[in-house]
């Protein structure tokens, strides 16, 4: 199977005319993108270094942020329809109004807010405004929205939760051969292909008719981003898997419970919205954030726990300290590590990896 | 709610708090040096002084009497007040711990138990409080309940979280969408739904039946109380500005912290008769008042006197900051007869739930309007919504108006992020460059 490279592919929609979005982290109803032929190219971590945006962000500003700004302002040809900050921490949400207030971009800046805490009919009535008013905001600039082609944007949307549910359980149940690194470069390539292609892509994933019994260490992984390439090549070599994840860019955004087919497309996207697991940007309870995890950790038979914290995020700092100690309670093996989403990975890293992978059969807390 | 701790209450509130008021007035104080450079302080300092010392010493004989919420600072206090639930403010307290310079003490009790170092520093203090008990406020109520908006920040959200966690207690949310253009008719009927959504829940939490009229005495209060505070604010336009935004840190307490209380009210009449009066006499809060300047952003509590002596031996002060102006900006929609709809435009139209577009056109407004001749931005680690866009804010101010501006790295309170050698170089160059400004 072939995934086409990140740049490569943009590259190539936007020259054929296709209309792309940059789109930072991390919640927002893409459906009704695919439904004015926009695709979403997603902006969490890229790469190469950061030059221009430090003369507008602080040094104790997230590298999400911060990389996300200087993709911005490098001006790549891939983006033209626009950038979209939806509202997921502090930072984004003044990066965003920074962009189009302060900064400026030829493109347009799009916001759209996700609402935070309990959630009630109170709550899902105004999601349900605010997907009808980003619609609106959309057809200023794109025409009038062709309802049949929001249903057929939500009914793929709908086949590709389903292929993604079923490659999750396949990952569970030892029935995929892939190893990390290959397993998140799938799943992360719906960050940037169009619906259609990335459903071709999931629908090429080989899933074995019986588990495969491998006697590999399994890993449970949290946080916002899965860790660089080196580190997933190096849980490989360790005899590592990545059996189930938690991370915002993943399995956060992908419904915890079955979904009917969409068949008002606004009551399906609210639907889907506020069905979605646990997630410190939406500022869930610890005790539903833990008995998630714990339930990851227990039907994936996780050894371990590897948190990949991104330096500076507070919601998931907030989080951290707790769920870290209640793992810890039950026993199982708890690794943090720290990134700045550079690539490569410090000696330290690599010596705390290793030694935590050794300790998983034991069960040791590190 | 026992008889013995009502009567308790009762009495130290009539009489055990003005007798330790009383005793504080008679303790001799060793008056600090003041520099000769400040002209005289303000009277109403004392009064200041007892109302916080008052509310923080019956705080410690409410439980079981009243129920307590911690409450975030942006929160729509009025409806707590509606149903008399006493009410501490954790951010005030930080402030406090803060410039008692214990900030590091309390952020490393939150540390040591695991909360990380990149925490915003208000939420530490006020965590390491919950573990340790610690206070420089003799002793602090636990919580029935906590109220929070994330209209201030989302960090509030979270943190508040962690300590519902903690003490299993409800955690009252008021969710507020940012502003991102112009807030929508959708953001205001969510925002006055969740308002009347929490009657009920308070009402069973209580105890009590919730009673429109009295609101509306409280919400009328609140709104006089902050646009007193407005004008005592706006009282600084005059030259030489009757007091220092330094001042202004400390007085802008009871609108944080008592809003909607009689005692609010009553205490900015008197302040604001005080500083009418200095205006009225040309009395100055610095003597020589050549540089008239703008603070961005949260005080550096640990700092403030630094500070305040550094710009007043150079004859510049502070007449006006984005941070206490936070309090009586968006009061003019406060509407009695439309409680709900006034209070979701009030309250979710803050500087820091609002856009930086808003925030550059409020500046540029107080800029002219207080003959500001240069700024000081305070880049906060602790605070993303207030520092996220200060250097772009700081370009567009330069271009537009020519201003004069420096940015300080430093936080809000934990005093081991100042580096006293770099700011103060920083400082002595922008006075330097004021300096050789010419200003009208």
């Amino acid at each position: 199977m072939m995934i086409p490279n990140r740049k490569e592919y943009l590259q190539q929609q936007a020259q054929a005319g296709q209309k792309i979005m940059g789109v930072l982290p991390a919640l927002y109803p893409k459906e009704l993108l695919w439904a004015f032929d926009i695709i979403s190219a997603e902006i969490w971590d890229p790469p190469g270094e950061i030059l221009k945006a430090n003369a507008h962000l602080q040094a104790t500003i997230c590298p999400v942020v911060k990389r996300g700004l200087e993709f911005i302002l490098k001006d790549s040809t891939l983006v033209n329809s626009g950038y979209l900050f939806p509202h997921t921490c502090d930072s984004l949400q003044n990066l965003g109004s920074q962009v189009r207030d302060l900064i400026g971009t030829p493109q347009p800046v799009y916001t759209f807010y996700n609402p935070k805490g309990t959630f009630n009919n109170a709550t899902q009535n105004y999601y349900l405004e605010l997907l009808r008013d980003f619609q609106s905001i959309l057809e200023a600039a794109h025409g009038p929205l062709d309802p049949e082609k929001l249903i057929a944007a939500c009914e793929l949307g709908f086949a590709i939760d389903e292929q993604l549910l079923k490659i999750q359980s396949s990952r569970l149940s030892d029935q995929l051969d892939l190893t990390n690194l290959e397993y998140f470069q799938i799943l992360r390539a719906g960050e940037y292909l169009s619906p259609e292609d990335y459903f071709d892509i999931l629908s090429q994933v080989k899933i074995a008719d019986h588990p495969a019994h491998s006697k590999n260490k399994r890993l449970l992984l949290s946080g916002i981003l899965p860790p660089d390439a080196e580190t997933l090549s190096l849980l490989d070599e360790l005899g590592v898997t990545i059996v189930a994840e938690d991370l915002l860019s993943g399995s956060r955004r992908l419904p915890i419970a079955q979904l009917d087919a969409p068949a008002d497309p606004y009551e399906y996207l609210a639907d889907r919205h506020f069905i979605l697991p646990p997630c410190s940007t939406r500022a869930s309870s610890l005790d539903e954030r833990f008995h998630h995890l714990n339930k990851l950790i227990s039907t994936s038979n996780a050894q371990g726990v590897l948190f990949n914290i991104v330096k500076f995020c507070e919601p998931e700092l907030f989080d951290h300290r707790y769920l870290v100690k209640t793992i810890k309670k039950s026993g199982t093996p708890i690794l943090s590590i720290e990134t700045e989403l550079l690539p490569g990975m410090s000696g330290q890293d690599r010596t705390r990896i290793e030694a935590f992978t050794e300790m998983l059969d034991e069960g040791v807390l590190v | 709610m026992s008889l013995t701790r009502q009567l308790n209450y009762q009495f130290m509130k009539e009489f055990g708090a003005p007798a330790l008021m009383a005793l504080k007035n008679l303790k001799k104080h060793k008056p600090r040096p003041v520099s000769p450079t400040f002209g005289p302080p303000l009277k109403a300092n004392k009064r200041l002084k007892e109302i916080l010392s008052r509310h923080y010493f019956l705080a410690r004989y409410v439980p079981g009497v009243k129920k307590v919420a911690w409450v975030t600072s942006g929160a729509p206090v009025e409806l707590l007040r509606a149903f008399d639930i006493y009410t501490i403010y954790p951010e005030n307290h930080s402030a406090l711990v803060g410039a008692k310079k214990q900030g590091a003490d309390f952020c490393s009790i939150a540390e040591n138990d695991g909360f990380s170092q990149d925490l915003c520093s208000y939420a530490r203090i006020d965590l390491g409080h919950m573990l340790s008990g610690k206070t420089p406020a003799g002793k602090l109520p636990k919580p029935d309940l906590l109220f929070c908006s994330n209209n201030i920040c989302q960090t509030v959200l979270y943190w508040y979280k962690a300590i519902a966690h903690e003490l299993n207690i409800p955690l009252i949310h008021f969710d507020a969408p940012f502003v991102a253009v112009e807030q929508s008719e959708a953001d205001v009927r969510y925002m006055a739904q969740q308002l009347q959504d929490m009657i009920p829940v308070l009402e069973q939490i209580t105890g009590r039946i919730f009673n429109l009229k009295n609101f509306e005495v409280i919400l009328k209060r609140s709104q006089e109380s902050s646009q007193t505070w407005g004008a005592i604010l706006d009282s600084m336009q005059a030259k030489p500005a009757p007091m220092t935004i330094f001042d202004a840190f400390g007085h802008l307490a009871p609108v944080v912290s008592l809003r909607g209380l009689p005692v609010a009210q009553d205490y900015y009449h008197i302040l604001q008769d005080e500083v009418e009066e200095r205006v009225k006499l040309g009395i100055g809060a610095i003597t020589d008042e050549r540089y008239r300047l703008i603070w961005d952003n949260i005080a550096v509590w640990y700092q403030v006197r630094f500070l305040a002596t550094f710009f007043a031996e150079r004859k510049m002060n502070f007449v006006t900051a984005t941070y206490t102006n936070a309090w009586a900006e968006t009061t003019g929609f406060l509407d009695v007869k439309d409680p709900w709809t006034s209070m979701a435009k009030t309250y979710g139209q803050i500087i820091l739930n609002n856009n930086l577009k808003h925030r550059l056109e409020l500046m540029k407004k107080m800029i002219r309007n207080f003959s500001v001749d240069g700024m000081v931005m305070h880049s906060t680690r602790s605070c993303k919504p207030y520092s996220v866009g200060q250097f772009d804010l700081r370009k567009a101010l330069s271009a537009d108006l020519g201003l004069p501006a420096v940015i300080i790295d430093a936080d809000i309170a934990d005093e081991r992020v100042w580096s006293e050698q770099q700011i103060q170089t920083r400082l002595e160059a922008f006075c330097e460059t004021l300096e050789d400004t010419p200003h009208v």
